[in-house]
């Protein structure tokens, strides 16, 4: 019987497509062939779209972001869009929102989801003490807080919010991340399931109306058309039809039957169902349409009015401090972004500043040439630890590994098959990029 | 002995910047402009760091240090990316009379010795950028506030004192940009440690967080957002010290020659 899961550090590994000068090398993924950058920012055209998660397999093909005749990101142009929207007019839209849900009853009116990051003092104080509304905040715990970021939830919290924190069963959050890493080279996968579907589905349970995410995803590069509603499409976090959902790429049947995880294991994985919600008139807005978001001032303001510290060192990967600093599994996620899409953390975070105005291009190009890519090496150990599947812990799972416990030397064989040909060389015993924005080769 | 009231620059190529905790740094204005400015209104020292020097692997202030010391004429202390002998004299040469070291010390600390023996302890900073450690103590890191350098900030400095160093700055990454005050307990823990000049920096923003300083025996402190903001003037935080019993430099505004 072969192994489902073989042991990638004994692949008969092709080299070949990824020599220096290999003829029109492979794109993985459904990415563009040709490697470009946006004219403004440093993103590259292999930036994915959003995906809806829970479909997301090994085959699945990605959408990019767009990069117009003059070579300038969607991104960017929704920053440019920014500058023309009549703010004055959005925040009287949230006004009357607001007005009309408000609660006078004593009752939750809206639901703030939020991590205890910078941009969740702002949603949740905005809403709150700027907006009259009485929000209930929730929380989809990180795969491993780390110590900042559980100091900075903690005083979110008391610096006036009630909050539902749900930590998942962290033996299945494990066994789903190990094999969203396997099939997908995805590690913060899991964790976007309860971030999208845990809110919609806590406001089914308590008869919350409203509910408030920070920034559109458009801010990041999605189809500007989605940047035009002020509502999430019920796509990113519902579905009826159970044959659908793939959690780490793999069914759920099959995580029941094979994998040996409970039914009601899965639940807190499980996409809210769409019924419910409209029937319930539950909407999803993002506040990010209403108010003019800025990353830099959410951090600020965060600081200002709950104490929030800076992380306190730069994250792996980047020059950043302020910026999606509570999850430990943050550093390898952009690490496999990088290896799968030749985009790390610093290219993300200096995307953002220079269309925040925060750097200019120079600098961005800079930071990325210095930062990006970098292994982070400072959670390793224990990233290592949270990855393998033991099988005094996973008694079925771990049978169809080859390898159950994940180390070093697995993880980088494992990047191995994720590397697109069309955007990496291997020569001289090292991977290098193609193409690089620092390079303009 | 008067304190010392020193204007921080934090230069990001031609812009002043600043940050919160070393982060999210904002544009505050042109940095000659400002500089003028506090010497105007009675700084007694400038100081200067390019934050991007060890970015760019260079320092970029030397236009900026030229222009302003034909019209400054208060001690000028400048930093980033001094790696070298070559680098300190790039500056002393335009004008700077102290120059500001930290990353190139922290990996080669003989380059302390090679500048204090060169040009004098008197011009030779050691900066330190001080994180505090949830077990107590702080760490000395770089890039403000980014890397780390594994080394205890109390054994470093002890360290850099017998190197010749002639001043400490010593920042709070915790306090920068904050604007409450500075880490009293930091400064304390320096100031004990070493028989040299030290400078307080991070979170000091009124002549109550100055006092507090002194009397945990800083000679100097250095402010930087209060004054990019406006929110503090030199001039009436110099009177409100002396009002208060703090020994400051009198200064009336008509003192600054060249202005």
């Amino acid at each position: 019987m072969t192994m489902r899961h073989t042991d990638p550090r004994k692949d008969d590994f092709d080299y070949g497509s990824y020599a220096p000068d290999a003829t029109n090398p492979k794109a993985f993924y459904g990415l563009p062939e040709e490697v470009r950058f946006c004219s403004r920012c440093v993103i590259s055209n292999q930036r994915p779209n959003s995906t809806v998660e829970h479909k997301h397999k090994a085959d699945s093909k990605k959408t990019t972001i767009r990069l117009d005749e003059d070579g300038v990101c969607d991104a960017c142009r929704t920053a440019e869009q920014k500058q023309e929207i009549d703010w004055d007019e959005r925040r009287r839209e949230l006004q009357a929102l607001c007005d009309k849900y408000r609660s006078r009853n004593g009752s939750y009116d809206c639901l703030v989801p939020g991590s205890g990051g910078k941009d969740s003092f702002y949603q949740s104080w905005m809403l709150k003490y700027e907006f009259g509304m009485n929000p209930l905040t929730t929380t989809w715990a990180p795969h491993v807080y780390t110590d900042w970021g559980w100091r900075n939830f903690n005083r979110w919290i008391h610096s006036g919010f009630d909050n539902y924190l749900l930590t998942p069963n962290g033996r299945v959050k494990r066994l789903i991340t190990r094999l969203a890493v396997e099939n997908l080279f995805h590690p913060f996968q899991p964790f976007i399931f309860g971030q999208k579907s845990l809110a919609p589905k806590l406001a089914a349970r308590f008869d919350i109306p409203l509910i408030f995410y920070g920034e559109n995803e458009a801010e990041y590069g999605n189809p500007i058309a989605d940047n035009a509603s002020a509502q999430r499409d019920y796509a990113y976090f519902t579905t009826s039809d159970d044959s659908e959902i793939f959690l780490g790429g793999t069914s759920i049947q099959s995580l029941r039957e094979d994998y040996g995880v409970r039914e009601a294991d899965l639940e807190v994985y499980r996409p809210s169902n769409p019924e419910e919600l409209r029937a319930k008139g539950i909407e999803v807005h993002y506040l990010g349409y209403y108010l003019k978001w800025h990353p830099q001032a959410a951090y600020y303001f965060a600081v200002e009015n709950g104490g929030f510290e800076a992380s306190p060192e730069r994250t792996p990967g980047t020059y950043s401090k302020y910026n999606s600093i509570d999850d430990r599994i943050d550093d390898l996620h952009y690490y496999t972004t990088y290896i799968k899409f030749g985009i790390g953390r610093a290219t993300y975070d200096a995307s953002q500043e220079v269309r925040s105005g925060d750097i200019e291009r120079e600098e961005g190009v800079a930071l990325i040439r210095r930062y990006d890519g970098e292994f982070p090496e400072r959670f390793a150990d224990e990233l290592m630890q949270y990855l393998s599947l033991p099988e005094a812990e996973f008694p079925e799972a771990s049978r169809l590994f080859e390898a159950p416990v994940m180390d070093r030397a697995y993880f980088d064989a494992l990047a191995r098959r994720f590397r697109s040909p069309h955007l990496w060389t291997y020569s001289d015993g090292g991977w290098k990029l193609r193409r690089t924005v620092f390079a303009r080769n | 002995m008067s304190v010392r009231l020193i204007a921080r620059l934090d230069i990001k190529m031609s812009n002043l910047i600043k940050g919160v905790q070393m982060e999210g740094w904002r544009k505050m204005g042109d940095p000659a402009d400002r500089a003028r400015k506090y010497y105007a209104e009675g700084a007694d020292e400038l100081l200067y760091m390019d934050v991007v020097a060890s970015l760019y692997e260079r320092n970029n202030l030397v236009d900026i240090v030229r222009d302003v010391a034909t019209d400054a004429f208060v001690p000028m202390t400048v930093g980033g990316g001094i790696d070298s002998l070559e680098a300190a004299k790039a500056l002393l040469d335009v004008g700077a009379d102290k120059v500001a070291v930290n990353t190139a010390a922290t990996k080669r600390p003989s380059l302390l010795n090679e500048i204090s023996d060169t040009y004098g302890s008197q011009a030779l900073v050691l900066s330190v950028e001080a994180k505090a450690l949830p077990s107590g103590g702080w760490t000395a890191m770089t890039d403000n506030g980014r890397n780390h350098t594994g080394r205890d900030v109390l054994a470093w400095v002890e360290e850099a004192a017998t190197r010749g160093v002639g001043e400490f700055l010593i920042t709070s990454i915790d306090r920068d940009g904050v604007g409450r005050g500075a880490d009293l307990d930091l400064v304390s823990a320096v100031t004990d440690a070493v028989d040299v000049p030290v400078i307080a920096a991070g979170g000091l923003a009124s002549a109550e967080h100055v006092r507090e300083a002194v009397a945990r025996g800083v000679s100097a402190v250095a402010i930087a957002k209060a004054l990019h903001t406006d929110a503090l003037s030199l001039i009436d935080l110099r009177q409100e010290l002396a009002r208060t019993g703090t020994s400051v430099r009198p200064f009336a505004m008509e003192e600054a020659p060249g202005v």
